[in-house]
């Protein structure tokens, strides 16, 4: 496989440990690379299952449910090509990274209002609280 | 094939690699990784999953024939698992062969032209139903007992894969054992079938966890493992676990083990046993065992006849 | 009505052998199914077909439990115990999958397996929606219950059917090959046997011909698309199993499946 500078289809990394742009040589057999998701239930999120090999989408997705969810129960499936995965290469792994100097990002840097509110003799509306108000309760004005 | 990291000498990334797996951090398919750990992985997968796909024959050949509706209905979905645990065990191969451009075709061919060798006890006639039993009880005990000491393996995608297997080998066990209790529990000519199945697959089990040391067949791929903490304890102690395990269960059914000499040595603390013939093991692996090029061509044939469906959808 | 009326009995006998046809279709095509576990064209098909062979015998025990039911004996032996000319099944499902044998040489014809099976769940879920109001309500309950996981068996071989008549000039050539094969036996799928009036006047299921209309129907559309023919008519080359003719290919199958139970079929296994 050839390297393109700058240039050409973004090369879908295919073992991850060269990043770049190249150009992928395409050429597809039966052994086709697809990557299985599934939802157990339909309140609950897309999970990864495993990876399988098949020539096309429809075949992958008629194999996707017994070869990894044969046991459990399943509400939705996806099977994703790996080749249309972009990846973040080991290279780029460094990217990832990140200080830990957010507070401000989180509620964690807002801990000293819970004192604040106290003393407006309030309580202070914590994520605890908030998540509480999704459910059915009445408001009774209190 | 492996590129190093920006600035990073070969043993630089040698020991930041091992730094990672001594601290239990797992190595994933796209990492950097030395070779020998590659070369390694490649040949405990490869042989692990096209076991799978191997050991689906012998057992196989009772499903059709299996007694019940519900055993016929257990023992498909026993042999199904096998199919999808060499799926599994496969793929984790095929992406550790990427950078040699290697695919599940060069896989079966190597299995074909005898390069890539599958377990001792696939190799082995069945002769009755019991084996149907003896296969999903001991060998599958003997399974779980190698596949749980490698379930911390320091390659994730093996580790991962290994524990769908091992969840699933639970059902296998108890398949096995529901039939092998019917057995022993059942007619003279009942016990009589458990009996000689037994007697037949003994030096069998105790190969399947290969040689206590290489200095036994001479060769022995368990001290890398080791090394790269792929699995934790030798063959021996795998097997020693296996007879603390099983045998008081064996004797609990009625079953008489076909070694007069086997107890446990209390002072030792272990298992003293009759060794099994090695040189017998090395011809079985080489493809010389009972059923070993009859079990090939099966695999042969069936992948042949249907090369035809794989290039038609292959565009 | 009481057990000895005449009407209840005649009603009961067209039940059971509707039941015979249904449980003995299932079952061989089950036990076909099943000898193709480890042999498929790719590994992560031979799962995924393996699963549908389990759905299609679990099928085959709710319709033999039926029968047990009924006092015809226990659902163990009637699936292992029969000879060939006591079973109910059509010839297509006895067919053998293709040259050699499960345990040696087995060249087996995915083409044929992918029409057969095709095919025949087509049948089968028309049949079953029918069944659905069925005047035998233990049978009209079943069928709910079976009609459930016919979705995904016609549509995992109506994907490979459609696909491998689309695909290479090979392929297409087996395609139609096994498509004749197939259509050669497909009136003995619809099949009701001598029974038919009772069964259909009982309110049972449809008649044959309304079914065999609706099968029709259905895979014109499939046929269309893929520029191949539907015949004028179909046959039933070596007879109606309905009727108890049969091929060799049962006779093996049967000295297969019942090879242990006739060791002792009074034994637990």
């Amino acid at each position: 496989m050839k390297r393109i500078n700058g240039s050409g289809t973004l090369w879908r990394n295919r073992w991850g440990d060269r990043g770049g742009y190249m150009v992928e040589e395409a050429k597809k057999t039966f052994y086709e690379e697809y990557e299985v998701f599934s939802k157990r239930t339909s309140t609950t999120p897309m999970q990864y299952q495993f990876s399988l090999l098949a020539p096309n989408d429809d075949m992958a997705l008629m194999m996707a449910q017994e070869n990894f969810m044969r046991r459990e129960p399943v509400a939705d499936i996806w099977v994703v090509k790996r080749s249309n995965i972009r990846k973040v290469t080991v290279e780029e792994r460094d990217m990832l990274q990140r200080l830990d100097n957010k507070d401000y990002r989180t509620a964690k840097g807002y801990g000293y209002l819970k004192k604040k509110w106290r003393h407006y003799e309030q309580q202070m509306i914590d994520e605890k609280e908030i998540l509480s108000w999704g459910g059915d309760q009445r408001n009774d004005g209190k | 094939m492996s590129v190093l990291e920006k600035g990073l000498s070969e043993e630089e990334q040698l020991s930041k690699f091992m730094a990672k797996i001594e601290a239990g951090e797992k190595i994933e398919a796209d990492d950097w990784m030395p070779e020998d750990y590659r070369t390694a992985l490649i040949k405990l997968i490869s042989m692990h999953g096209i076991s799978e796909i191997m050991g689906a024959l012998p057992e196989k050949e009772w499903v059709p024939k299996a007694p019940s509706l519900k055993r016929k209905l257990g023992i498909m979905a026993k042999v199904q698992d096998e199919m999808g645990h060499g799926q599994m065990l496969l793929r984790v191969t095929e992406d550790l062969l990427k950078p040699y451009g290697k695919t599940r075709e060069d896989l079966m061919q190597d299995l074909f032209k005898g390069d890539l060798k599958f377990h001792n006890v696939f190799h082995m006639a069945t002769k009755s139903w019991a084996d149907a039993g003896m296969v999903g009880w001991l060998v599958d005990g003997a399974a779980i007992i190698t596949q749980t000491n490698m379930l911390n393996a320091s390659y994730g995608p093996y580790a991962r894969a290994l524990k769908r297997i091992c969840s699933e080998e639970v059902f296998h066990a108890q398949h096995g054992e529901a039939i092998i209790m019917a057995l022993t529990e059942g007619t003279v000519e009942q016990k009589l079938m458990i009996q000689e199945c037994l007697n037949r697959w003994w030096d069998s089990l105790l190969m399947f966890f290969g040689p206590a040391s290489k200095q036994t067949t001479g060769s022995s791929k368990q001290d890398i493992t080791m090394k790269y903490r792929i699995r934790t304890k030798t063959n021996e102690e795998l097997r020693q676990i296996f007879f603390t395990k099983y045998i008081p269960r064996i004797l609990s059914l009625g079953l008489t083990i076909p070694d007069e000499t086997i107890h446990f040595d209390q002072e030792k603390q272990e298992w003293i046993y009759q060794q099994p013939d090695w040189n017998e093991f090395k011809e079985i692996i080489k493809g010389n065992g009972p059923k070993s090029q009859e079990r090939l061509d099966l695999r042969r044939t069936s992948y042949e006849t249907n090369k035809w469906v794989r290039d038609a959808l292959a565009k | 009505m009481t057990e000895n009326d005449p009407i209840n009995q005649d009603y009961q006998k067209a039940v059971i052998e509707l039941l015979y046809q249904l449980a003995d279709d299932d079952f061989i095509h089950a036990f076909r199914g099943s000898e193709w576990l480890g042999l498929a064209p790719h590994i992560e098909e031979d799962v995924a077909f393996s699963s549908i062979s389990q759905d299609t015998m679990g099928h085959t025990a709710m319709f033999y439990r039926l029968l047990e039911e009924l006092g015809e004996g226990s659902a163990d032996h009637l699936a292992q115990g029969r000879s060939s000319i006591e079973r109910k099944n059509c010839v297509l499902v006895e067919l053998v999958n293709g040259p050699g044998n499960y345990m040696e040489k087995p060249r087996y014809d995915w083409a044929f397996a992918v029409v057969r099976n095709y095919f025949y769940t087509q049948a089968k879920a028309i049949k079953i929606q029918s069944l659905k109001n069925s005047s035998y309500k233990p049978l009209s309950d079943a069928a709910v219950k079976v009609k459930m996981e016919l979705y995904f068996h016609l549509l995992h071989w109506k994907t490979w059917f459609t696909q491998l008549m689309t695909s290479t000039d090979e392929a297409r050539k087996r395609m139609e090959e096994a498509t004749e094969r197939v259509f050669a036996e497909l009136d003995g799928v619809f099949s009701q046997g001598s029974y038919r009036v009772k069964i259909v006047d009982f309110g049972l299921i449809e008649d044959e011909t309304i079914l065999r209309k609706l099968w029709i129907q259905e895979l014109s559309p499939i046929f269309q698309s893929i520029n191949l023919t539907m015949p004028e008519s179909f046959g039933m080359k070596h007879g109606n199993g309905r009727d108890g003719e049969h091929t060799g290919d049962l006779e093996q199958a049967i000295q297969t499946l019942s090879e242990v139970y006739r060791l002792n079929p009074a034994a637990a296994w």
